[in-house]
């Protein structure tokens, strides 16, 4: 191995442990949330034996315990900080990620494998607030995330529209000339077709966009850049090839906040989720409620209910609040008309949304 | 001229470029920056002089053909998102040039005209190349070539299937050594008579001296170009390439306000 060889192998090592550092403290802020103490004198000793009983010859036992005490110090004031939990779906750096960032400016963000574990998470106190994305404007409702609203006893507090501005990103001094193939979610690769095409690159379908950058960070693949977030260069260590490489108008994604308390204030938007009886004009009829008292419709959707087919939730969100008094008459009113109506909760509406 | 199947007169009356706010071929189009991006700072304050000035669009290098292979040869794909920024900063439209065939279609996601430079007016597989893509190019006259092999590389890129080719000339080599070249300005009243394509004028390499810029910009107009593309740098003392040839925003400012009423006047005049 040449010098710059061994340096490039010692930075792509230096940037996991920190990585890695990153993963090891929003586990330990987790963690907090089944403790009643912070400290815990036993566990440590534990850990710290059991690592320097490891025969690592060049890193001593004296310097292990240097380093994991740091690490201990640290995680302790991190979960003394009370930050909240923000639990989002994909890896660090997905657009969920994006918009919790903007939701929740200090927050711990927290990665969930599925959506379903962000609503759990949140349900049973693990975590503190949930993000989550509910329309895209070019692909339409996010079913899953749909589906779970009907069932959760969770409010939404917030809401927020996310550009999805998608970036060309590649291990730090590739070649952009080089680079052959393109790694994403199928969704990304198919926003930036023309793209792809103009350059001649491949597309190659990944699970998840920033999965696709922290794939490329780690395994540091020939010829290859991944489509995904700006966030994800910061991340992962990547060079930003291009931003703005979606085609045409940029899409965004409209996520909400989801919390077991309801909003604290008033708001200036309301979600709610409602059935209606299998007989003529019955949705016609409460949306007439809603044209009669002026209240302006911002996003009404139908999604097939999976435990009665044939029959359809509807989702509505309206500007104002619940404790309008117009609005209270209203929801009195739908609630005689419809089956499982469901205030999700009224919260403050995003400009831009 | 025989095989100019495509630059020829017969098949277009005037080719119109629209770019921006303006159009090559309609209007009188000024181009103004750096000879070469050196960083986000110079690129960003001589765009927004130029801009208050009242130039249409920025020029400026990340890839420079130099003379020598120890000269600056430019930021690479660092300046190309130098001058995305300037862009977004001022809303002036971006002109680069060009000078590996690896990179067209790279340079094409950032700029808003490809330049081909007098070196590579005959580099055929660059022309192929640039035919290919869906933005306009800057072509400048080779320094040694006459304007039958000029038009001839327009025909490169026309065959290719990109109809936005801009001429540029840029001055061509004699025996005078006052000047760093020889201005052709009758090759602008020529061209009109043989294509359809616009034509602009780079004063600043044609004559390689500042006291001449102006007067050969306002022969320019006289002699109905479509537009001028003039080096600019906000600090000339401290540019890397071609220091002593570049305007100061002030004295291309002055230039602008002479340039416009003459513009004015000679689309005035009875034809």
């Amino acid at each position: 191995m040449k010098i710059d060889e061994i340096r490039s192998k010692i930075d792509k090592i230096d940037r996991e442990l920190l990585v890695l550092l990153q993963e090891r403290m929003g586990l330990a802020l987790r963690s907090k949330k089944f403790k009643t103490n912070i400290n815990d004198p036993a566990r440590e000793k534990d850990l710290l034996a059991r690592a320097e009983k490891l025969n690592l010859d060049l890193v001593e036992s004296s310097f292990t315990r240097q380093l994991l005490e740091t690490i201990i110090q640290e995680s302790k004031r991190l979960q003394e900080e009370d930050r909240m939990l923000v639990a989002f779906q994909g890896e660090h750096g997905a657009y969920g990620e994006v918009a919790s960032r903007k939701l929740v400016p200090a927050g711990a963000y927290i990665p969930c494998l599925e959506f379903v574990d962000v609503f759990r998470g949140v349900e049973e106190g693990y975590l503190d607030l949930g993000v989550v994305p509910v329309e895209n404007s070019l692909e339409g409702a996010v079913t899953q995330v749909n589906d779970l609203l009907t069932t959760t006893d969770l409010n939404v507090t917030g809401e927020i529209k996310v550009l999805v501005n998608h970036s060309l990103l590649a291990t730090r001094g590739t070649d952009y000339r080089e680079i052959r193939m393109v790694y994403s979610h199928p969704q990304a690769l198919a926003q930036c077709r023309s793209f792809l095409l103009r350059n001649n690159l491949e597309p190659h379908p990944f699970y998840d966009t920033a999965g696709a950058a922290k794939m490329l960070a780690r395994e540091h693949p020939k010829a290859a850049a991944a489509i995904a977030s700006s966030l994800c260069a910061e991340l992962y260590d990547l060079d930003v090839i291009k931003e703005g490489i979606e085609d045409g108008a940029s899409n965004s994604t409209r996520f909400l906040l989801l919390s077991r308390e309801p909003y604290a204030g008033k708001g200036d938007k309301t979600s709610i989720i409602f059935a209606v009886p299998h007989e003529a004009g019955k949705l016609f009829d409460v949306l007439r409620l809603f044209a009669e008292a002026e209240i302006n419709l911002t996003r009404i959707a139908s999604m097939p209910l999976r435990s009665d087919p044939g029959n359809y939730s509807f989702f509505l969100d309206f500007e104002g609040s619940r404790q309008d008094h117009t609005i209270a008459q209203v929801m009195d009113e739908v609630q005689k008309l419809t089956i499982g109506l469901k205030c999700l909760g009224s919260y403050p509406a995003d400009p831009m949304a | 001229m025989k095989n100019l199947k495509l630059a020829s007169l017969d098949t277009v009356q005037q080719t119109i470029i629209e770019v921006g706010e303006v159009a090559f071929g309609r209007d009188f189009v000024v181009i103004a920056g750096p000879c070469s991006v050196e960083s986000e700072r110079q690129t960003i304050e001589t765009a927004r002089a130029v801009k208050a000035a009242g130039a249409d669009m920025l020029r400026g290098g990340a890839f420079k053909p130099r003379t020598s292979p120890y000269s600056f040869q430019g930021l690479g794909l660092q300046g190309l998102k130098i001058l995305e920024k300037a862009k977004q900063e001022t809303g002036l439209p971006i002109v680069t040039e060009v000078l590996d065939p690896r990179d067209v279609s790279w340079v094409a996601e950032f700029a808003d005209i490809l330049q081909i430079g007098t070196r590579n007016m005959q580099n055929f597989s660059l022309l192929k190349e640039v035919g290919k893509i869906q933005k306009p190019v800057l072509l400048k006259r080779g320094m040694f070539s006459t304007l039958e092999e000029w038009l001839n590389c327009a025909e490169y890129i026309l065959s290719e299937g990109n109809p936005d080719v801009i001429l540029c000339e840029r001055g061509i080599r004699t025996f005078e050594n006052y000047t760093r070249n020889t201005l052709d300005l009758s090759a602008v009243p020529a061209i009109k008579e043989l294509t359809h394509l616009p034509i602009v004028i780079d004063p600043t390499h044609s004559t390689g001296r500042l006291s001449l810029i102006g007067p050969m910009s306002m022969a320019s107009v006289s002699a109905g170009a479509d537009g001028l593309l003039i080096e600019v740098h906000h600090n000339p003392g401290e540019a890397l390439c071609d220091a002593d040839q570049a305007l100061t925003p002030e004295r291309f400012e002055n230039l602008m306000q002479q340039l416009r009423p003459l513009r004015a006047f000679m689309n005035e005049m009875p034809d």
